[in-house]
């Protein structure tokens, strides 16, 4: 299994430098920070689009990737998110007029619902010591159903989904300016990946990972397995409804495809196949893939997804930390363990 | 007949068998003896095929079985008794034992009623859940299911425990005796000093994932200290 | 009351199909530890059977026999390229399977197209007892179930593969040290899984509307039957897809599918909170 030891894995290993992963990091924001200075607006717009993918895949990161909870209804987050915030925005939500109805408002309203919803889930689910394959079929129902219910559900729009949705506003401010929309998304991408990568370092970060790899040897220490992986949960929901409200924000309609089961199975494809144990390999996966459909499905039509199932499988078969993960991961992995 | 050298195998991820060095010789009764977690199971699981050996050899009359699949050894001539019996709870007496015939063609799978001479009990109750036995019933079954296919090597991992001191005896009995009717040979691990001072020839004592000494058993009727150097706690 | 009838063996009709899929499901899960993502492909794959002997003007009838042994043929060979390396990664045969499935499901639509087609029933009569009208061709679906279910059952419970099959279900390492292949005995079973799925998929086409989506719609019930009635029996199994299949048909007949499947869902969540193991499942899984 050992490979040769390059010598920036041997630096990464050596307890004095190990900042490796913060200065890719660092290096990718540097890049999406001066990328508008191109002058390439299709690029920006497109670019604004791929982060909320990525803001999402960054979500599923944690939950699958560090929580082990293999989740199949992803989008659910997303999708729900979505909705709550469009339907308050366009004052359609009872109840929520005047301060309740502005942007902000009604952003913090869509991901504390999501997260709400998530945690009532995340009891049943994780109190009932439902794991892996089980957990996964579980929420693939979950995001079946979910996508049904909007499809039927006149009032959100049904089948063709909410149009025309208001401008995020702060302060008077409105975000119309697709390089305003790509600096929002942007510093909401850099506080995502800052605050995932804060929980996954912290203590509690440490005692996930350590459920996820033996649960009853970490719960004969004592932890609380089911409660930690409600709270990652969570997280990774409210982070997923965060995402979606972003979506809205950005192309100003929601539709019943963003709940539902394509979705939260392309979102698995993205982590799984950028890398899942690392956030950052997560985020560029969902842009590495997005941008090879945009263009590989006007090239090969049909066969894109056939193309994309079968690579997947191979993916998982051969490289089943990722294609990013794999090249970040040594990194990480040394990082956490000269912690402990 | 077998030959273990320099057996390196791990579990749970930490190396428990650091080079084991075993030769265990036609017809005898072997034991290996040792404390806890010195990695008896462990031998017999990498054995059998359960566990990869990570490096060294095993050899069953000169054949390598080292890297075979379970099967493919049981095929080879080794009967496994395993640590907790591991009898089929919701099966039959009768099926527990159908199924180590399984893997010869339809018309070869009988149960040979001379094992049933030594184990009459299991005869009586052929059509009972094996589930509803007490642990020494159990025993005898998990030992007779072993030996329905005249295997060549018969592998016990702790036979005696959790089991009332007269139907050890009664199983150390049985084990000889079959050790000497039909000549197959035996290879025992086990934490019972009395069990053992009765029933083997050979003697091995494992510590640290090594075969760190082998003496014939009558040198320890006659001297136990090796047994309280190896054994005690 | 004659309409009700009719709801009821509308719902018999389901159950029965549904615990035809969930037998392969629950067996492939139980030996392999596998949850096979590509069941409801599998299913697909068996309706498009009949779609293609439909269109090369061989009727229905052969499909009955085709569909089973194509789609058996299909499951050994994704067993051969892609399951049997994971083996040691249980988790990631769901994602591997599931690749599959959506190569499946384009492939289909690369063929056929993604709207749904409709295949001629083949008995188009109806048979009337007491006054009531039904379709023959639904009770000819219920016995071709009601025989599939009782060989699958005759074959776990009474012959010699059985016996090796649930000892491997209940303690693997064990079997395979009693000298069975474990390895052989995925395969058959695999295949036998999906030529199950398949079989299924060919009855049921002339009733549905085939499209490229209909595989899911027969996977979540009998993933969530195997949920409900429990892992590692086949009673489970029958106790599960009629619950999972009777409660879905009552709700969407008295209020709309979509309830129904709320309602199966929360229900079969509510359950796995109380009773993890299932309704008639004992043994947990180590």
């Amino acid at each position: 299994m050992n490979k040769p030891i390059s010598p920036a894995i041997s630096a990464a290993r050596s307890p004095g430098l190990r900042i490796r992963p913060a200065r890719i990091a660092l290096g990718v924001m540097v890049i999406f920070l001066l990328f508008p200075l191109t002058k390439n607006d299709y690029w920006v717009v497109n670019l604004t689009q791929l982060m909320v993918y990525g803001i999402f895949a960054m979500s599923l990161s944690l939950v699958w990737g560090y929580g082990g909870i293999l989740c199949f209804g992803h989008a659910v987050y997303f999708g729900m998110g979505a909705y709550i915030y469009t339907l308050i925005v366009k004052g359609m939500l009872p109840g929520f007029t005047g301060i309740l109805g502005t942007g902000i408002m009604a952003l913090i309203t869509a991901i504390s619902g999501v997260a709400l919803f998530a945690a009532v889930i995340g009891y049943f689910l994780f109190y009932g010591r439902l794991s892996g394959p089980y957990l996964g079929i579980v929420t693939l129902a979950m995001a079946v159903i979910a996508e049904r219910i909007a499809v039927d559900w006149y009032y959100i729009g049904g089948y063709n989904g909410l149009f025309s949705i208001p401008p995020f506003s702060i302060g008077g401010y409105q975000f119309i300016d697709p390089l305003a929309l790509f600096y929002l998304v942007l510093s909401a991408a850099i506080a995502v990946y800052l605050l995932l990568t804060h929980v996954v370092k912290s203590p509690f970060g440490i005692i996930l990972r350590a459920i996820r790899d033996n649960e009853p040897r970490a719960e004969s220490f004592g932890y609380n397995s089911a409660r930690h992986k409600i709270i990652t949960f969570v997280i990774g929901a409210a982070v997923a409804a965060l995402s979606g409200v972003l979506f809205a924000v950005v192309t100003e309609f929601v539709s019943p495809t963003l709940i539902g089961f394509s979705l939260s199975t392309e979102v698995l494809i993205w982590v799984a196949l950028g890398g899942k144990e690392v956030i950052l390999a997560a985020f560029l996966g969902a842009l590495a893939v997005r941008a090879l459909e945009a263009w590989l499905s006007e090239l090969m039509a049909y066969y894109w997804l056939l193309f994309l199932g079968i690579f997947f499988v191979i993916a998982v078969i051969y490289f089943p930390r990722g294609i990013f993960g794999s090249w970040l991961a040594d990194r990480y992995e040394h990082r956490i363990k000269g912690r402990s | 007949m077998l030959n273990i050298t320099d057996l390196h195998a791990s579990y749970g991820g930490s190396l428990i068998l650091q080079g084991i060095d075993l030769a265990v010789k036609q017809g005898e009764i072997t034991a290996i003896m040792g404390r806890n977690g010195m990695g008896k199971t462990t031998l017999m699981k990498t054995i059998v095929g359960l566990l990869p050996a990570m490096s060294g050899s095993i050899q069953l009359d000169g054949q390598m079985i080292t890297h075979l699949k379970p099967h493919r050894i049981a095929e080879r001539g080794v009967g496994f008794v395993p640590q907790g019996r591991e009898i089929f709870g919701d099966f039959t007496v009768f099926e527990n034992l159908k199924l180590a015939t399984l893997r010869f063609p339809r018309q070869k799978r009988q149960i040979p009623s001379a094992l049933f001479a030594y184990f009459p009990i299991l005869e009586e109750r052929k059509n009972q859940r094996a589930g509803s036995f007490s642990g020494g019933e159990q025993q005898m079954l998990a030992m007779a299911r072993a030996l329905v296919t005249h295997p060549k090597l018969l592998l016990l991992d702790e036979p005696s425990e959790g089991i009332q001191p007269s139907i050890v005896q009664e199983i150390a009995r049985i084990l000889r005796d079959i050790n000497q009717k039909t000549g197959i040979t035996i290879v025992i691990v086990e934490q019972n000093v009395d069990m053992i001072l009765d029933l083997a020839d050979t003697c091995a004592f494992l510590e640290k994932g090594r075969i760190v000494d082998t003496c014939p058993v009558d040198t320890l009727r006659k001297d136990e200290s090796l047994i309280t150097r190896y054994m005690a706690v | 009351m004659a309409d009700l009838i009719i709801q009821i063996l509308n719902g018999l009709n389901f159950v029965l199909v549904l615990i035809m899929v969930a037998m392969g499901l629950m067996i492939i899960f139980g030996l392999m530890n596998v949850i096979n993502m590509a069941h409801g492909e599998f299913f697909l794959l068996g309706a498009y059977t009949v779609v293609v002997t439909n269109q090369i003007g061989l009727g229905f009838w052969p499909a009955l026999v085709l569909a089973p042994l194509a789609v058996g043929l299909i499951g050994m060979f994704i067993e051969y390229v892609c399951i049997r390396h994971l083996y040691q990664r249980p988790l990631d045969t769901i994602l591997a399977t599931w690749g599959v499935s959506l190569a499946i499901k384009q492939l289909i639509i690369i063929f056929f197209g993604p709207a749904g087609l409709t295949v001629s029933p083949p008995l188009p009569w109806m048979i009337s007892v007491a006054g009531i009208n039904y379709p023959a061709y639904r009770l000819f679906i219920m016995t071709v179930a009601l025989i599939i279910i009782a060989f699958t059952f005759y074959i776990f419970l009474r012959t010699d593969f059985g016996l090796g099959a649930r000892a491997v279900i209940a303690n693997r390492d064990m079997a395979a040290t009693l000298g069975i292949d474990t390895r052989r005995m995925y395969r058959t079973t695999f295949t036998f899984g999906a030529a199950l799925a398949g079989l299924a998929g060919a009855v049921m086409a002339p009733i549905m509307s085939c499209d490229p989506q209909m595989g899911l719609g027969f996977f979540i019930p009998a993933f969530l039957s195997i949920l409900v009635g429990g892992t590692g029996t086949l009673y489970g199994v029958l106790a599960g897809g009629a619950i999972v299949g009777g409660g879905d048909s009552l709700f969407s007949y008295h209020y709309s599918p979509v309830i129904a499947q709320v309602v199966i869902f929360s229900l079969a969540i509510v359950l796995i909170r109380i009773r993890p193991q299932g309704l008639l499942g004992a043994r947990n899984n180590e």
